[in-house]
């Protein structure tokens, strides 16, 4: 079997033959270049921080797959939780999630976002973050190497391809149960509410 | 130095641990003057950290204040025991600045209270409202459990120690295969020698 950059470079390419007939070829080119064009913000929670700069850097060089930093939340389409998740974290992360504009999405690594990992007893540490945001894609590893990040990028890029990554829509749907799941761990006052009222209706734009 | 503090003070024997390091249990209206007399006098000019440790069998806190000397050839761990219950100890803010952070951490994680410290506010929790989660009576377990639910292992997990115990088993009986593999040969070989000898 190939490693390393051939196959990464197949993995690439595996889509290129794939049956597209029953897309449109705009959603096909849309999301071809979202898919190509992933902008990752520049964010860590937790000791998972530690594998993304090697990730994005020469030594496995992650924009060759169209994968690269954003210095602010508003510019980004990706927002990476890396490693354990303390109450704290989660006010932030829910604040910049909501910031980022659609579509957008959410990647998981390490074990402790699964299910809380080896803090799974501690009384500051959230266990399952698809609670609290929709996840699109969970990487499992504890730490997961730069390698297994990739591969997680891959197959989220798949899935982008595809039409499926669709968490954004999932947040908005299902607003009432993750608000919930907030307020839970949170207390009542989490940040603004998820809409658009406060911008078109509250004296800001009449 | 240890007699005049033992004479005193009234402690007891000053525990010596190591060459550089020694303890003192004196009693919470008596901490503050040793550790003065500590300071000014002894030169430990250094405060390296204030413990906690909770007794919840005895009913208190021993508070410890870890002190080094200037020369950084000896440390000076001073003791005082506090009432679990409403815990109260004066601030040493006045004599060290750093003991501000150390003793806001002491605040949020056991609720000790430090009259004089005026920065006392949350550290790195945020809106507890619980009991502070280091003190013992808080069950962490229960507070986890009321706050979050599992998430149910694969249908295709094992269980750990039973697969641990399978695979030492199977490595146990590769390795004693191995070695009658191994000592199989070299009998023969004897057999062999000795059929030699025998010739």
């Amino acid at each position: 079997m190939e490693e390393g950059f051939l196959r990464e470079q197949r993995q690439m390419e595996s889509d290129l033959n794939s049956d597209t007939s029953h897309k449109s070829s705009v959603d096909f080119l849309m999301n071809w270049f979202r898919k190509r064009s992933i902008f990752v913000l520049a964010y860590g929670t937790g000791c998972g921080a530690i594998e993304m700069p090697p990730t994005f850097t020469s030594r496995y060089d992650a924009e060759r797959l169209g994968i690269r930093g954003a210095a602010t939340p508003r510019q980004a389409d990706v927002i990476i939780v890396s490693g354990y998740c303390s109450y704290k974290t989660l006010r932030r992360i829910i604040r910049t999630y909501e910031q980022m504009a659609n579509p957008k999405y959410v990647l998981a690594l390490g074990s402790c976002t699964i299910n809380g990992g080896m803090y799974w007893d501690s009384y500051n540490t959230i266990k399952k973050l698809e609670d609290y945001i929709p996840v699109d894609m969970y990487v499992s590893g504890c730490m997961p190497r730069p390698e297994s990040i990739l591969e997680g990028f891959l197959a989220l890029q798949k899935e982008i391809a595809e039409g499926k990554a669709s968490s954004w829509q999932r947040y908005e749907e299902n607003y009432a149960f993750y608000r919930k799941n907030q307020e839970k761990v949170l207390g009542k006052n989490v940040a603004p509410a998820y809409d658009a009222d406060w911008y078109l209706y509250d004296g800001g734009l009449s | 130095m240890n007699t005049l503090i033992r004479n005193r003070f009234g402690t007891d024997e000053i525990e010596v641990k190591r060459n550089d390091l020694s303890k003192v249990t004196v009693t919470k209206y008596r901490l503050f003057e040793l550790i003065h007399l500590l300071v000014e006098q002894y030169g430990y000019t250094t405060l390296n950290a204030i413990t906690c440790t909770d007794w919840i069998e005895e009913g208190h806190f021993a508070m410890t204040y870890i002190l080094t000397i200037k020369d950084r050839k000896h440390t000076f761990m001073v003791q005082t025991m506090i009432g679990r219950e409403e815990a109260q100890i004066d601030s040493l803010t006045t004599l060290f600045k750093q003991a501000e952070i150390m003793e806001r951490d002491l605040h949020e994680m056991y609720g000790i209270d430090f009259p004089g410290n005026g920065n006392l506010v949350e550290l790195s929790l945020e809106n507890w409202v619980h009991t502070p989660p280091l003190r013992r009576e808080f069950d962490t377990l229960a507070f986890v459990n009321e706050l979050h639910d599992f998430r149910e292992g694969r249908d295709d997990n094992m269980d750990v120690k039973a697969e641990m115990k399978r695979l030492r088993a199977l490595k146990k009986a590769a390795k004693e295969a191995a070695a009658k593999k191994e000592a199989s040969p070299a009998e023969e070989k004897e057999a062999q020698q000795e059929s030699d000898d025998g010739k």
